[in-house]
């Protein structure tokens, strides 16, 4: 397997408190890696470095081969780092297919004078309804986000990132506040787009649904890496058991 | 076309480029600034000083808008800098640099202003059709971009700049471009009212005009090309049609403006519409 | 010499941006709005004082009369001109603040005149004792001290009695004091009602100051006083009074030292342009924002 995505002794603090202390993990091209830890482990701060939301003190990332560690998050999208926030931020002043289209078209709206160039929306709305169709949301695009209820502004968070075409997308806690049963939806949902070649980390909270669809683990506690390995092998250890008990 | 006709199209034609200019940065791209008449200043000093070293009108026009628009960028740097409410304070201090600084420099005619300047060359009349060409022109640019791919990345950085760069949008170049090209065309009207007015005073350029250009962009409706041209000929033309409309112009637009907010934050735009607040 | 002079002249100016800009602060703090008709409120005030005092022949009562209707038109502007919007996004009650400002300054200009109206009876404004060698106004003298009671009043009332400490709460977290059973609507009427009564003393000052009140008078302080809650942090009432002083200082300097590059008005926001690009957060705000 070809390593897709690494990052090395990410380090940062928060008014000095330590939210990483020399992370360091690689991310194969094509698996499914899941990012779990008790609260305050610096699983969503890990993942938000990555995207390039945050920078680190200390330490790289690298994407491919590149170092992108310098770059802002927007232009790490445009290299195929997609991502996905924890609280919805859809713009809630577009339509549903809107939302989607805006990221469909990023080939057009990567420099201003190109954009100002373009004016057909017909490829990227086909694009955009294509994708809205394949995760559950064709009948809702006309509407506005207001209108969806969460699990739906969560799914339309997903659908968004797709249309940009990512090698790598970044989730970060799309189960949080779903019902058990549209988390398992979202849940299967993601691990279908795994499936289809699309590399996936997840940042996640709820073990049950991570335990079922993810990979191989990575488990952070205390800004640091605690355990790496498949589900189950990561699951068994000790260390891994008193972590969660200890804090929870 | 009488005299009269000639200069009230010209001015017309000058308020429309100044409140499509503005438009672009505040309703396009959701940038506040309350200090647009200053760009319209910096356009017309350049024009006029120019102008009377000899330059010919293209040259001083061009000179005008370029000299705009690169300061605007320069204010559109503190835009990526600083947050919505800040951005309205500090667009609104430009406007008061920019005066403080003109009227102490005495080769700009400090208090006085220029005055002398060389005409256009035109008639009136021919003149007036050629500001009324150049806002057509920006018009149609408007329109242009307002359904082009960068007028949808200007609303998606008005309504959440996070969320725009989480599409990959590089949300600081789109908003140096929107201050730019905003500015330059604020320049632009200032060169064209040079050679209209033939004085400039620094008090054209105050706050109080800032305010006026923004009347004209929010009655009309933020964002709203159609609506903002629709707004600013009918306040431009408000004081030509009755002598106390003249007298309370401020008055009026002040008390519009509350009303307009109060009952219809989208303009006229929203009551055409009848889009559902 | 001259620097000291500078300073204490700046200091004094400072402390009339103080009483205006604390006004600005409390209403940013509590609802988001930049509250630009608060110049009409220290205009109004300044023409209360005048035409009472000139009227009646007493300070006294004029000021009296400054601090309650400048307390009344602040209250009623929320009331009326903010609270049916403040659902909506910051923009608008700006726009609504901007149209009251320049209704205000119309209103007085067709009551009172556009030419300006002298307090009949004002010796103070020339009258004036050495202190150190430094010459200072009756009235520059009075500006101080009122406003250092004022604020001083304030924060003592902020800091001691139980509706202070609730207000307090308020300010700084809207929702949790709510919960715990603070009036917070009763607080934003405290906000305006002693902010604009502030405005309004601060408005009859500067017309004593300058024996002249007219409509636009409110102008250029009130710009400055949104400079300065700019600089401050806004919202932070502390970097505000900091801020109030410094930009007095600087002005004071700036109006010396670059008298032919620039006016006195320019340089508070040349000042206020220059720290926002080295510290975006103002010169005491917290930085993340």
């Amino acid at each position: 397997m070809n390593t897709l995505a690494r990052v090395e002794d990410l380090h940062i603090s928060f008014g000095g408190v330590a939210a990483a202390s020399g992370i360091s993990l690689t991310v194969e091209q094509g698996e499914f890696l899941a990012l779990i830890g008790p609260n305050g482990a610096g699983k969503t701060t890990a993942l938000r470095m990555v995207a390039g939301l945050l920078r680190p003190d200390r330490g790289r990332v690298f994407f491919g081969e590149r170092d992108v560690t310098n770059l802002p998050a927007h232009a790490r999208v445009r290299l195929g780092l997609g991502f996905t926030h924890q609280i919805v931020r859809p713009f809630y002043g577009f339509t549903t297919v809107e939302n989607v289209m805006l990221a469909a078209g990023h080939h057009q709206t990567e420099s201003p004078w190109r954009a100002l160039a373009s004016r057909s929306r017909a490829a990227a709305r086909e694009k955009a309804q294509a994708i809205l169709e394949r995760i559950g949301l064709g009948a809702q695009a006309g509407q506005s986000p207001r209108a969806l209820p969460l699990g739906q502004r969560k799914r339309l968070e997903v659908a968004r990132a797709l249309a940009l075409d990512p090698k790598l997308l970044l989730l970060d806690e799309p189960l949080a506040g779903l019902s058990s049963h549209e988390a398992t939806t979202m849940a299967d949902l993601v691990r279908a787009l795994s499936g289809q070649g699309i590399t996936v980390v997840l940042v996640e909270h709820n073990l049950g649904e991570v335990l079922r669809v993810a990979d191989r683990l990575v488990v952070l506690d205390a800004g640091k890496v605690l355990a790496e390995g498949l589900p189950k092998d990561v699951m068994a250890r000790p260390d891994v058991r008193q972590a969660y008990t200890g804090v929870i | 076309m009488s005299a009269y006709i000639a200069s009230l199209v010209s001015v017309i034609g000058i308020n429309l480029i100044l409140a499509l200019s503005l438009n672009i940065i505040t309703g396009f791209c959701g940038q506040v600034s309350l200090g647009h008449a200053a760009f319209y200043g910096i356009g017309a000093y350049t024009a006029a000083y120019l102008a009377k070293l000899g330059a010919p009108l293209p040259l001083t026009l061009l000179a005008g808008a370029a000299m705009a628009g690169a300061i605007g960028i320069v204010v559109g740097l503190t835009s990526l800098r600083v947050r919505h409410d800040f951005l309205a304070v500090t667009t609104m201090g430009i406007g008061f640099v920019f005066l403080g600084f003109v009227r102490k420099q005495k080769w700009l005619g400090g208090e006085l202003g220029i005055s002398g300047i060389p005409g256009s060359g035109l008639d009136p009349v021919s003149y007036a059709v050629l500001i009324v060409a150049f806002a057509a022109a920006v018009m149609g640019f408007c329109l242009w971009i307002k359904h082009s791919w960068m007028g949808f990345t200007f609303d998606a950085v008005a309504d959440d700049e996070d969320a725009a760069r989480t599409v990959g949008v590089n949300v600081s170049t789109y908003k140096l471009v929107a201050f730019g090209i905003g500015t330059a065309l604020a320049g632009l009207a200032g060169g064209l009212y040079v050679y209209f007015a033939r004085i400039i005073l620094p008090d054209t350029f105050d706050f109080v005009q800032s305010i006026a250009i923004l009347t004209m962009v929010v009655i009309g409706g933020t964002g709203s090309v159609w609506g903002v041209f629709a707004a600013t000929i009918a306040l431009t033309l408000l004081p030509e049609v009755s002598r106390a409309a003249a007298d309370y112009r401020l008055l009026i637009f002040g008390a519009m403006l509350i009303l307009v907010m109060r009952f219809s934050p989208g303009g006229l735009a929203s009551l055409v519409r009848r889009k559902p607040a | 010499m001259l620097f000291v002079e500078l300073i204490v002249k700046g200091l004094v100016y400072g402390c009339m941006y103080a009483m205006m800009a604390v006004g600005l602060t409390l209403v940013y703090g509590l609802l988001r709005i930049l509250h630009i008709a608060h110049a009409g409120v220290f205009a109004l005030g300044a023409y209360m004082a005048v035409t009472v005092t000139n009227a009646t022949g007493s300070l006294a009562l004029g000021f009296l009369v400054a601090a309650v209707v400048s307390a009344v038109a602040g209250t009623v502007i929320y009331r009326l001109a903010y609270q049916p919007i403040l659902h909506h996004q910051a923009f608008v009650p700006m726009v609504v603040s901007i149209g009251l400002f320049i209704v205000m300054q119309e209103a007085f200009r067709m009551i009172f005149g556009a030419y300006g109206i002298a307090f009949d009876n004002n010796p103070w404004y020339v009258a004036n004792i050495s202190l150190g060698g430094i010459n200072l106004t009756y009235v520059e003298i009075a500006m101080v001290i009122t406003s250092v009671t004022l604020l001083v009043g304030f924060g003592l009332f902020a800091g001691l009695t139980r509706a202070g400490i609730g207000w307090r709460a308020t300010v700084s977290d809207p929702q949790m004091a709510t919960s715990f059973g603070v009036d917070a609507v009763r607080v934003r009427y405290i906000n305006f009602l002693f902010g604009s009564a502030l405005a309004g003393i601060a408005g009859g000052l500067v017309g004593l100051l300058n024996n002249y009140v007219e409509p636009t008078m409110g102008g250029a302080v009130s710009y400055k006083a949104l400079a300065i809650i700019v600089l401050g942090g806004l919202g932070s009432v502390r970097g505000t009074l900091v801020a109030s002083l410094v930009l007095g200082v600087v002005e004071a300097f700036g109006a010396i030292y670059l008298a032919d590059i620039f006016d006195r008005d320019a340089i508070g926001f040349l000042f206020l342009i220059i720290v926002l690009m080295v510290r975006p957060q103002g010169l005491l705000g917290r930085s993340s924002g």
